[in-house]
C-alpha cells in the first residue's frame, strides 16, 4: 500500500472506532440513572435550619486530632458539593480522615424569595448564628472558619467583624483584591473581573431588578465562555475519551451534576458582590461595609492560611495573594498549589495535597 | 468473495478515502484562503452595522410612539406590547452585532491552523493530534478576542438589550396578572422585601435580648 493509502486506511479505522465510541457513550448515558450519580455523600446530620440555610455536622471518620470545630462555608455561585464530589475526591472526607471536627453551612437553593438578602445577612446573621450554635454544641469559645471562593470572602469579613469568635481562618481560592487580575499575564485568567468592570453599575441593577437574582444559568454561560473550546468539545471529543473507563465516565457525570446544580445568587447580595467588590474593589481598600460597620482587614487577629491555585482562571492567584500584609495577624501562611479553580478540589493530582496542608497547619495551631 | 478480492476492495476503498480526504482538505484550504483574502470579513461587520442601524431606526420609532402621553382608558396594554416588540427588534440587532464580533476569530484560527499544518509532517499526525492543534489555536484566538474593546462593547450592549426585552416582557405579564386579579411579580417582590426586613428586625431584637441576658 502506498503511504497515501495507509493514511486513508488509518483514518477509516479511526472513524470507525470513534463512531463506535459515540454509540457506546449514547448507550452509557441512556442506561445510567441520575440517582446513580451521587455527589456530596459523606455522612452528615442536620443541626440547625434558618430560612433556607442549613448547618450540618459531619460524622467523624477518624480519631480526633484537632478539637477546635471547623466550619466550611462555600460561596453562593455554586454548591458546596464541589468539596465532596466523590469519596476519593473529597476535601471534606480527607479532612475527616485526618481527625477534624467538620461542620458545613449549606446556603440551599436561593430563589426570587431571597432577592433582598445581602452579604450582611449571610455574614452577620447566617454565619454568626451557625458559629454561635457550634460554640454551644461543642463548648468551644472560638471556631475555625474554612471559606471557599465567595465563601472565603464571607469568612474574611466575619473574622474581621467578629474576631473574638474566630480561632483560625483558612481561605481557599478567595478573591481579596478584585482588580489584581490586571497583573496576570495569562490571557485566560480573570474574565469575570474584566467583564464585570466593562458593565455600568446600572446594568447590574437592571439585571437584579429584572430577574430578582443573578440567575444560575447566566453564571453557567459566563463560566462556559471562559473556556470556549473546552465548552465546545465537552460533550463530544471529551466524552468519547472516557467511555472505555467506567470510573472516568462516572467522574464526568458527577462533575456535570455539580455544574448543573448552580443556584441563583440572591439579588441584593449579587449587587454588593459585583458592584462594591468586583467593580469598586472595596474590600482591599477598606471601604466595604456590612451592617453599618466597615470591614477592616487589620481587625483580623486570628492566624490565617491562604490557599490558592496557580492556574485559577476564575480567581487569578494575585487576587488571592493580596491578603498578605493587609491583616492584623502576624501568623499568615500562603500556600500556592498547582491546578485550577475547581481542579484544586477535584483533580486526581491535587488529592491529598490541599487537605494535608490544611490539617498540618491546624494541628500546629491546636 | 475471496481474500484477494477483499484485499483489493479494501485497497481500492482506502484509495478512494484518501482521494476524498485530500480533495476535501484542498477545498477547505481554498475556501479559507478565499474568505480571509476577500472582503468577506469586512462585509460581515458592515452587514451587522447596517442591520443594527436600520433596526435601531425601527425600534426607535416604536419607542417614540409608545413613549407618548399615557391615556387613562385606552392604549396602555398595546403600548406595553409595542415596547416589548421594539425591545425584541433591538435585541435581534444586538445579537447580530455580537455574533459578528464573536465569530471573527475563527477566520484567524483557520489561517493559523493551515499554516501550522503546512509546516508540520501531517502524515505522521492522527486526526486527534490535528484536532488538538486546531482546538489549541482556536481557544487562543477566541480568548484573545474576548478581551478586546469591540467584544466588551458588543457583549455589554447585548446584555442591556436582553434585559430591556425581559423587563418589558415582565411589564406585559404584570399587566395580564393584574387583569385577572392575580398578584404580580412586583407584588411578590414587595412581600418578600417586607418579610426580609421584618425577619431582620425580629432577629436583631432577639440578639439584643440574648445579649442583655448574657447569652452567646
Amino acid at each position: 500500500m502506498s503511504e497515501q493509502e495507509n493514511q486513508a486506511a488509518r483514518l477509516a479505522r479511526e472513524i470507525a472506532a470513534n463512531t463506535e465510541k459515540v454509540f457506546k457513550a449514547t448507550q452509557l448515558i441512556a442506561n445510567t440513572r441520575d440517582e446513580e450519580v451521587k455527589v456530596g455523600t459523606t455522612p452528615k446530620h442536620l443541626v440547625m435550619r434558618r430560612d433556607k440555610v442549613e448547618l450540618f455536622r459531619y460524622e467523624p471518620l477518624a480519631q480526633q486530632t484537632v478539637s477546635t470545630p471547623v466550619l466550611v462555608a462555600y460561596g453562593l455561585v455554586g454548591r458546596y458539593t464541589m468539596a465532596d464530589l466523590q469519596p476519593d475526591r473529597s476535601l471534606v472526607r480527607s479532612l475527616l480522615n485526618k481527625g477534624l471536627d467538620l461542620w458545613l453551612i449549606d446556603w440551599g437553593q436561593p430563589g426570587r424569595n431571597e432577592r433582598w438578602l445581602t452579604i450582611d445577612d449571610y455574614v452577620d446573621d447566617y454565619i454568626d448564628a451557625a458559629v454561635d450554635r457550634i460554640r454551644r454544641e461543642t463548648g468551644h469559645d472560638r471556631v475555625t472558619l474554612l471559606g471557599i471562593c465567595e465563601g472565603g470572602v464571607f469568612t474574611v469579613c466575619y473574622a474581621a467583624l467578629h474576631p473574638e469568635k474566630v480561632k483560625n481562618l483558612v481561605i481557599t481560592i478567595t478573591p481579596i483584591d478584585f482588580h489584581a487580575d490586571v497583573n496576570d499575564k495569562a490571557a485566560h485568567h480573570g474574565f469575570i473581573n474584566l467583564w464585570t468592570r466593562s458593565l455600568d453599575p446600572a446594568d447590574i441593577d437592571k439585571l437584579v431588578e429584572t430577574y430578582g437574582v443573578l440567575p444560575g444559568e447566566f453564571m453557567s454561560s459566563v463560566f462556559s465562555m471562559m473556556t470556549p473550546m473546552r465548552s465546545l468539545t465537552k460533550y463530544n471529543f471529551d466524552l468519547i475519551d472516557v467511555v472505555d473507563d467506567e470510573d472516568k465516565f462516572m467522574n464526568f457525570l458527577r462533575m456535570e451534576k455539580w455544574l448543573a446544580d448552580r443556584p441563583h445568587h440572591p439579588g441584593e447580595a449579587a449587587k454588593q458582590w459585583l458592584k462594591e467588590l468586583y467593580q469598586d474593589n472595596r474590600l482591599i481598600d477598606g471601604t466595604f461595609e456590612l451592617s453599618g460597620r466597615r470591614v477592616d482587614l487589620k481587625s483580623i487577629t486570628a492566624p490565617v492560611l491562604n490557599v490558592f491555585a496557580l492556574d485559577d482562571h476564575i480567581i487569578p492567584p494575585d487576587c488571592s495573594r493580596a491578603l498578605g500584609g493587609k491583616i492584623g495577624s502576624s501568623d499568615y501562611t500562603e500556600i500556592p498549589l498547582p491546578g485550577g479553580h475547581v481542579g484544586l478540589f477535584v483533580s486526581s493530582k491535587s488529592q491529598g495535597k490541599l487537605s494535608q496542608n490544611i490539617a498540618d497547619w491546624l494541628v500546629a495551631r491546636e | 468473495m475471496s481474500d484477494k478480492t477483499q484485499t483489493g476492495y479494501a485497497a481500492g476503498s482506502a484509495a478512494d478515502w484518501s482521494n476524498l480526504w485530500q480533495s476535501m482538505a484542498e477545498s477547505s484550504s481554498r475556501m479559507v484562503e478565499a474568505w480571509s483574502g476577500s472582503i468577506a470579513p469586512f462585509m460581515m461587520s458592515r452587514v451587522s452595522e447596517k442591520t443594527t442601524g436600520e433596526v435601531n431606526d425601527l425600534s426607535a420609532a416604536i419607542e417614540r410612539m409608545a413613549q407618548g402621553p399615557q391615556l387613562a382608558d385606552v392604549w396602555d396594554f398595546d403600548r406595553k406590547l409595542a415596547l416589548a416588540f421594539g425591545a425584541w427588534i433591538d435585541l435581534r440587532a444586538r445579537l447580530a452585532s455580537y455574533n459578528a464580533v464573536a465569530s471573527a476569530p475563527w477566520t484567524e484560527a483557520s489561517r493559523q491552523f493551515l499554516e501550522a499544518m503546512s509546516k508540520s509532517k501531517t502524515e505522521s499526525l492522527g486526526w486527534r493530534d490535528m484536532f488538538a492543534k486546531w482546538a489549541e489555536i482556536s481557544n487562543q484566538e477566541l480568548i484573545k478576542n474576548q478581551r478586546t474593546d469591540a467584544f466588551l462593547k458588543a457583549q455589554k450592549e447585548l446584555l442591556q438589550a436582553a434585559l430591556q426585552y425581559r423587563s418589558r416582557q415582565n411589564d406585559v405579564s404584570d399587566a395580564i396578572s393584574a387583569l385577572f386579579d392575580l398578584p404580580t411579580r412586583r407584588d411578590l417582590d414587595e412581600v418578600t422585601r417586607q418579610l426580609t426586613e421584618l425577619r431582620r428586625e425580629v432577629r436583631a431584637l432577639r440578639r439584643e435580648t440574648a445579649q442583655s441576658k448574657g447569652q452567646p
